[in-house]
């Protein structure tokens, strides 16, 4: 904080400063820009957006407007930036399709447009709006002879205590209803993101597969409980001893299951309940 | 610094992005270059602010900061849902609407 007060308030008294930190930040910005957009992997897209952001949270600190910077860095290289990343990881990195793969005439086209465009905006800004009093207007105030300045934040800031102050003020009595609207907006954009994130089909779903798996398990279940009956029947051996239980014989096999005092040693994990499974064929008692 | 510079500055990475949005086809990218177009706007409110002494400029760019914000909450989740509804990121892949 100490040295972005004090970069500022070297560029208020509109030093050498508030240029270098201009030129250095600005041709960084741009060409950080302009690698975003040529770059082959998106990755490396998404970051090159990030030393964009940060130039242009220089450039803010540049202007004196130094809460915007700390905004500019918390909100956007802070949370948006991770955002995009977090789908591009989602979404996988490998799918990047670039630039003009197929198609010459687009690309020739797209750069047509932008560098038409960025002629009409120069041409129209005209040289002239590289002086210092260009832009002023009517509100330029006569400086010592030589050079005109305008009434800018330079002077505003110069009442109040700073910036920040300043932005607060004027956010909290001229603009409540908007910011007001805004907290809505977030609030709205939020419920958006989550009805829009949520999986819509009902084909898949965790209570249907483990339903199906019960089923099956029940359904092989019964089938080999089904087959034991069988043999059982065929040759008229005890089910029990079929089953390989080393336990005391039992004199009736059709109850096994329930907690019978003389059935301590009885292995009932080889057996399901046959109350589960009431329905079973093997059911003998119903 | 005189407020040109920066319009100048703005000005170019503006149609930076702008290239960007018609060259690109992959849906992430596009939504990056309208944030830098965005930027580059926001800066010009900022040297405007500057240059006319006015706390309302750099009010504009903190309400452009958090509709940037919103849009690009809802716009990611719109590209995850394209994604997995089509497959691809591609803007210009076949659509459903097809003629």
């Amino acid at each position: 904080m100490q040295l972005l007060a004090q970069v500022t308030s070297d560029a208020a008294t509109g030093g050498g400063a508030e240029v270098i930190l201009f030129w250095v930040f600005a041709s960084i910005a741009l060409g950080s820009g302009i690698a975003m957009v040529t770059m082959r992997n998106i990755v490396h897209a998404a970051l090159m957006l990030v030393l964009n952001l940060l130039c242009i949270a220089g450039l803010y600190l540049g202007l004196q407007s130094s809460f915007l910077s700390i905004v500019q860095v918390i909100v956007y290289a802070g949370a948006i930036v991770v955002l995009f990343l977090f789908v591009i990881m989602l979404l996988g990195v490998s799918r990047d399709d670039l630039l003009g793969t197929k198609n010459t005439t687009r690309t020739v086209g797209a750069v047509l447009v932008g560098v038409l465009l960025a002629g009409g905006l120069l041409a129209v800004l005209g040289a002239d709006s590289l002086t210092d009093a260009s832009a002023c207007g009517s509100l330029a105030v006569e400086g010592d002879g030589t050079e005109l300045s305008c009434i800018g934040l330079d002077e505003q800031i110069a009442g109040e205590s700073d910036s920040v102050t300043l932005v607060g003020e004027r956010l909290f009595t001229r603009w409540t209803y908007a910011f007001e609207l805004s907290a809505l907006l977030l609030v709205v954009a939020t419920l958006g993101a989550l009805v829009l994130g949520r999986r819509k089909d009902p084909a898949i779903s965790d209570e249907d597969v483990v339903d199906h798996e019960a089923e099956r398990a029940l359904a092989e279940i019964t089938a080999s409980r089904a087959a034991a009956t069988a043999a059982v029947v065929a040759e008229g051996t005890p089910l029990d001893e079929m089953l390989g239980d080393d336990s005391t014989p039992v004199e009736d096999h059709h109850h096994d299951g329930y907690g019978h005092g003389d059935h301590t040693g009885h292995d009932h994990s080889l057996l399901p309940d046959p109350g589960q499974s009431a329905d079973s064929p093997t059911d003998e008692d119903s | 610094m005189p407020i040109g510079y920066y319009f100048v500055i703005a000005a170019l990475m503006f149609c930076t992005g702008l290239t960007g949005v018609l060259l690109r086809r992959n849906a992430i990218v596009l939504f990056m270059c309208v944030e830098l177009m965005l930027n580059s706007v926001n800066l010009t409110f900022a040297a405007a602010a500057r240059q006319w002494g006015g706390a309302d400029g750099q009010v504009f760019v903190f309400f452009v900061i958090v509709v940037a914000a919103a849009e690009v909450v809802v716009g990611l989740a719109l590209i995850v849902n394209m994604f997995f509804r089509r497959g691809t990121l591609d803007v210009d892949a076949p659509q459903l609407l097809r003629g």
